[in-house]
């Protein structure tokens, strides 16, 4: 660890006041994005970037990883005020939030939160800030076999974010991977799938795809769907909670933001997963756990301290290795890449400038978020409220200039807006976006090494099997799979039971 | 949702063939044996097997029931709405890249049936000048540029 440089770093981000804008900018895009239904913190980073590019890099980095934390704890405003989560990750908030906000204490629920996203969120970054650098190094003794077999753990996750089946999540990875074989081969430079267009010589760019996938596709859904979805008020009264009421979570907000840290860091979990897992065992561990959704602020701060703990977890691995934990990440890792550094060991070796100052721009992040939760909740609880006939033509716009911006080149704006097409018609079919994401950040990493190692080896596949590092990231990866799978099947079991059930108690 | 996994599946055994055929044509070069079409005639294989299970699991009646289904009045709509965006491209380079944006944006609001003129026209006029703006004089990315700005 370089204190210097953290130090340096902590004094260039917090000191001048233009960081603190960005950073400023980033978590108030990322709370209005988060509390509005329907739109994701993966997609606000996605919209976002486009307007980094003019930027200093770490100017630009840090408003994205304030949009990302505050993206995360938006969520929970909505959730609270009108029962539908802003983001996945908010879904366990609603539990006893929305109980809260029913029972007119929405106003202590949202500060409540708001705290427990403070806590969490800084609890996050503080482990991301110290343990980076550790992993880091140890990662820089990899080759080709090692970064093969960690891209192969990483497609691994792949599994992770399939939701109801499997085969459909790997159907859209494989297509995924399809897609980065478009363009000049890695090794060779020999244009493959170009079909004699110039544009296609680099490849679809990363970020229209990116917009085609999560923002055009949800604003068909949306237009698709105007008239039809109906409007939902918020309201917003009474006051943010009392020194004693936070005092008796705060064993809750300690062990959620271990949890929180802990599974954000572990690659294809993310906050979501993490929000449920520490409501769980806040709940498990309660002396009164039949209280959990009834509306008890235990059960507010739990998932909202562990969804945003797991921010900071989630960033570790995409820092260090270069390997996405969820979806917003592998958007940060895009981020990181468009702005001409590949994350990964050789970043903190070769790029402490940015590092540094990204871990700073994360923990002002949740002091911004602290400030402006609480400052700005009657604000946030309106924008709810925004017609979405207003909304969606905005944000269809955004999604036009975020694709054009990157090479000023309509071509891109075409390409984002056939994948749009394609991803809005998978949602129907229950294919999977995030594979492709995750596809399109690995699949040349999987393929320049697995063609090197096998180069190395002269043909021999055993070489990811015999050096240590690699056998160990190829197990975990199977690890990953086989538990994942598992953990899928129980998840639909669960629900097709449920579903029975449902339709028992209708016929009765 | 049977017949749909079927002719997908179909789809992507069509692809895998294609693609494996297609890419025979980038052969490996000297020191490179393991060339250009080794990775994708690897992902082709993968495509087809999955096509192929795809298939063979909806047949066997373990497809996922149908959520929700495309309204077609509201596809119709979404289809209209590209072609105004696909418009609207065009007119960024005729009328520039604000003013094309305000029609845009106020036609596709009117289109999506929003009711208060002068909202329409706040939300169009704020939205195309800050962007313009940012782009313009903060960020210094250009623009389209037309008769207008």
């Amino acid at each position: 660890m370089q204190f210097d440089l953290l130090f340096a770093a902590f004094g260039k981000v917090m000191l001048d006041p233009i960081n603190f804008l960005f950073v400023f900018i980033g978590v108030t895009s990322g709370i209005i994005v988060g509390a509005l239904p329907g739109l994701t913190a993966t997609m606000g980073v996605a919209l976002l970037i486009p307007f980094t590019y003019g930027l200093d890099p770490v100017q630009g980095l840090i408003m994205l990883v304030g949009l990302f934390s505050g993206g995360i704890y938006g969520g929970s405003i909505s959730a609270i005020l009108i029962g539908i989560p802003g983001t996945p990750s908010a879904a366990a908030t609603i539990l006893d939030g929305y109980v809260m906000g029913k029972k007119g204490l929405a106003g202590k629920a949202i500060g409540m939160a708001t705290i427990a996203s403070f806590f969490g969120g800084t609890f996050g970054a503080l482990t991301m800030t110290f343990c980076s650098p550790q992993l880091a190094k140890i990662a820089l003794k990899f080759g080709p076999p090692e970064f093969f077999a960690l891209a192969f753990f990483g497609l691994g996750i792949i599994i992770t974010v399939s939701g109801k089946s499997i085969m459909k999540g790997l159907v859209s990875g494989i297509f995924g991977l399809m897609i980065t074989t478009i363009g000049f081969d890695p090794l060779s430079g020999c244009p493959r799938l170009t079909f004699g267009s110039i544009e296609l010589l680099g490849g679809i760019t990363f970020i229209p795809a990116l917009i085609g996938l999560f923002g055009y596709s949800q604003v068909f859904q949306g237009i698709e769907k105007i008239l039809t979805l109906p409007t939902v008020k918020s309201e917003l009264k009474n006051i943010i909670p009392k020194l004693n009421e936070i005092k008796s979570v705060f064993k809750t907000m300690v062990k959620s933001a271990g949890i929180g840290t802990f599974i954000g860091a572990v690659p294809g979990t993310g906050c979501d997963i993490a929000a449920f897992v520490s409501y769980g065992e806040a709940r498990r561990s309660s002396k009164h756990p039949e209280k959990f959704g009834t509306g008890i602020l235990e059960g507010v701060a739990a998932p909202e301290t562990g969804n945003n703990a797991a921010t900071g977890g989630a960033m570790i691995p995409m820092l260090t290795l270069g390997v996405p934990g969820d979806a917003v990440t592998a958007v940060l890792l895009g981020a990181l890449t468009i702005h001409g550094f590949q994350p990964g060991p050789l970043l903190f070796r070769d790029h402490p400038e940015v590092v540094y100052p990204i871990f700073a721009g994360m923990i002002l992040a949740q002091f911004v978020m602290l400030g402006v939760g609480l400052g700005g909740m009657r604000f946030f609880a309106r924008i709810i409220n925004i017609d979405r006939r207003i909304m969606t033509p905005i944000i269809f716009f955004l999604c036009v200039v975020g694709s054009y911006a990157m090479r000023f080149s309509f071509f891109d704006v075409g390409v984002s807006l056939i994948i749009g097409v394609i991803a809005y018609f998978m949602n129907y079919y229950e294919f999977p976006g995030s594979p492709i994401l995750l596809a399109l950040i690995l699949g040349p990493m999987v393929e320049q090494n697995l063609r090197r190692s096998l180069i190395i080896s002269h043909g021999d596949p055993l070489i990811f099997i015999t050096r240590p590092i690699s056998a160990a990231f190829i197990i975990i990866g199977i690890f990953v799979i086989i538990t994942s799978y598992y953990r899928i099947k129980k998840a639909m079991e669960r629900e097709a039971k449920m579903g029975i059930v449902a339709e028992k108690e209708k016929i009765d | 949702m049977k017949k749909e996994d079927i002719g997908i599946g179909v789809g992507l055994i069509i692809l895998s063939i294609w693609l494996f055929w297609y890419v025979g044509r980038y052969r490996p070069v000297e020191i490179y044996i393991y060339g250009p079409d080794f990775f994708p005639r690897i992902l082709a294989v993968m495509m087809a097997i999955l096509g192929i299970s795809l298939i063979i699991n909806a047949l066997l009646g373990n497809s996922l029931k149908m959520g929700d289904r495309i309204d077609p009045k509201g596809f119709v709509r979404l289809l209209i709405s590209i072609g105004i965006c696909i418009g609207y491209l065009f007119l960024t380079t005729i009328l520039g890249f604000a003013t094309a944006t305000f029609v845009f944006l106020f036609i596709l609001m009117t289109f999506l049936k929003q009711k208060g003129i002068l909202l329409r026209i706040f939300s169009s006029v704020a939205t195309a000048i800050l962007v313009w703006g940012i782009f313009r004089y903060f960020l210094i990315i250009p623009l389209p540029e037309g008769w207008l700005f």
